[in-house]
């Protein structure tokens, strides 16, 4: 049978998205074993203070000393970070350091926030100087890492690789940009999730799912809460201006399934959608948000004593 | 239809390679984010590149031919001069930022010279951990630039992949 050029193309390129898992990039590295003249590994600098959205060798060499140095890095929302330090030349016992954190620590809060975060907020440093072997590499759990670092001598430096692997159930997300969508699941892990814009943004609930039964069991009559704490499984929206989602206020919750649309403007530097689950059901939870321009932001109350960013 | 067997076999054979590991490649001197050229005897580069030197991001045009102008052109509506303003708009926040990461530096140099003590108090409560005074606006720009550099890198793989099917 014969198989038109098309149908063989497309055959390649799923062939290679299924590999990773991914649909959206393909990596051009599979083919540079095939073609030799073409390489795609790049060399970058890495500054002081900078951010990494990619894959790749970030090489660091301070031309002077460098004592307060921070690398954010960011993945897909459905990707973790693994980090690999690499040809690292610094004096620890001069005081150099580098450092890996999972997550981000940003005016000192951290975000996941220590309730939403699997590890100790210690077990969340890798220290390079404590250990070079097992201080080498990282691997975050989820899109976001970041790595410190202070290094005294001239021409000192390491390099950093970024490789991001595939995440299936994305917890604690960082988003990248002020508009998407997202969908959220929790299938049976008592776990807190929080999905984490920084930027004033105006939500819409799309999909709401909770409690849905392991088995074909009755669901018991549910008695109606004023609010959600103690309903077990609910979403909740946070606002406020740091990245620590326990110290955001919360403008709204939602403990039962919705099937329309829900809506709310966050007029703060940081809106977040969290879901808190209790590991007996599976639960589920669509968005999407957009940034809110500035003469859409919500109003706050004049002469308003409360220390709150506006919520419409 | 031996042409068509060789294109199944090809896909097959990909579809079962192993990733290739992208290694740093050692070079003196200074590292550059070098897209490889596609002539290895000329050092020209073609269509508009989003590059990083240092602390400064520039745009590399290419020899100005405009068969070459790649498909990064998709990417932005406005072609290749989008492409370049942009550029120059992240060239002149990221200047901000040095002026401004100046100062972050002076308010944290503290704050780091006691980072070790601040891990060990880490260990022992909840203190506040080695952390940065960066303002949400500040952060917002570097996400944008690093997303404005993942945009570039990827049209750059799809511009070389589109050449190669073309082969």
């Amino acid at each position: 049978m014969k198989v038109p050029p098309r149908a063989q193309l497309l055959l390649f390129l799923v062939s290679l998205s299924s590999r990773m898992g991914l649909s959206r990039y393909i990596e051009v590295k599979t083919l540079s074993r095939d073609v030799s003249h073409l390489s795609v590994c790049f060399l970058y600098i890495l500054g002081c203070l900078d951010m990494l959205s990619t894959e790749g060798s970030f090489t660091f060499v301070a031309s002077r000393p460098q004592l307060a140095c921070a690398t954010f890095v960011i993945a897909e929302p459905s990707e973790v970070i693994g980090l690999e330090l690499s040809d690292v030349n610094i004096d620890c016992r001069a005081g150099d350091f580098i450092k890996m954190f999972d997550g981000w620590v940003l005016k000192g809060e951290k975000f996941p926030s220590s309730q939403d975060h699997p590890l100790a907020s210690h077990q969340r440093y890798t220290d390079y100087c404590s250990s070079s072997a097992a201080g080498s590499s990282s691997r975050s759990s989820q899109n976001v890492a970041m790595v410190f670092f202070r290094i005294h001598g001239e021409d000192s430096g390491f390099t950093l690789t970024v490789k991001k692997l595939h995440n299936p159930f994305p917890c604690n997300i960082m988003s990248q940009s002020p508009e998407g969508s997202f969908t959220m699941v929790m299938p049976h892990q008592r776990r807190n999730c929080s999905f984490s814009i920084i930027y004033p943004v105006e939500i819409r609930l799309t999909e709401l799912s909770l409690g849905q039964a392991k088995s074909n069991e009755l669901i018991p009559q549910r008695k109606v809460w004023s609010a959600c704490s103690g309903s077990g499984d609910y979403v909740e929206l946070l606002g406020g201006n740091g990245v620590d989602t326990s110290h955001m206020f919360p403008v709204a919750d939602l403990c039962f399934s919705l099937s329309g649309l829900a809506q709310m403007k966050i007029g703060c530097d940081n809106s977040v959608v969290r879901l808190v689950s209790s590991g007996n059901y599976i639960n589920r939870v669509s968005f999407q948000y957009r940034l809110l321009d500035r003469d859409t932001l919500p109003k706050a109350p004049e002469n308003s004593l409360d220390n709150f960013c506006s919520v419409e | 239809m031996k042409l068509n067997l060789l294109g199944t076999t090809v896909i097959l054979l990909v579809a079962f390679l192993p990733r290739y590991e992208c290694r740093a490649i050692e070079s003196p001197g200074s590292a550059l984010r070098i897209p490889a050229p596609q002539n290895q005897n000329s050092q020209q580069l073609s269509g508009p590149i989003l590059e990083r030197l240092g602390e400064e991001y520039f745009i590399r045009l290419g020899n100005g031919d405009s068969n070459s102008i790649p498909a990064t052109s998709s990417m932005y509506p406005g072609g290749p001069s989008s492409i370049f303003n942009r550029a120059l708009q992240l060239q002149l926040t990221r200047r901000l930022l040095q002026g401004k990461v100046g100062n972050i530096r002076e308010l944290i140099g503290d704050l780091a010279d006691h980072g070790d003590e601040s891990m060990e108090r880490g260990r022992r409560s909840e203190e506040p951990p080695i952390s940065l005074d960066l303002t949400f606006h500040l952060l917002r720009e570097m996400m944008e630039m690093s997303k404005a550099e993942q945009l570039a890198q990827q049209a750059q793989n799809n511009r070389r992949m589109m050449e190669l099917f073309g082969k």
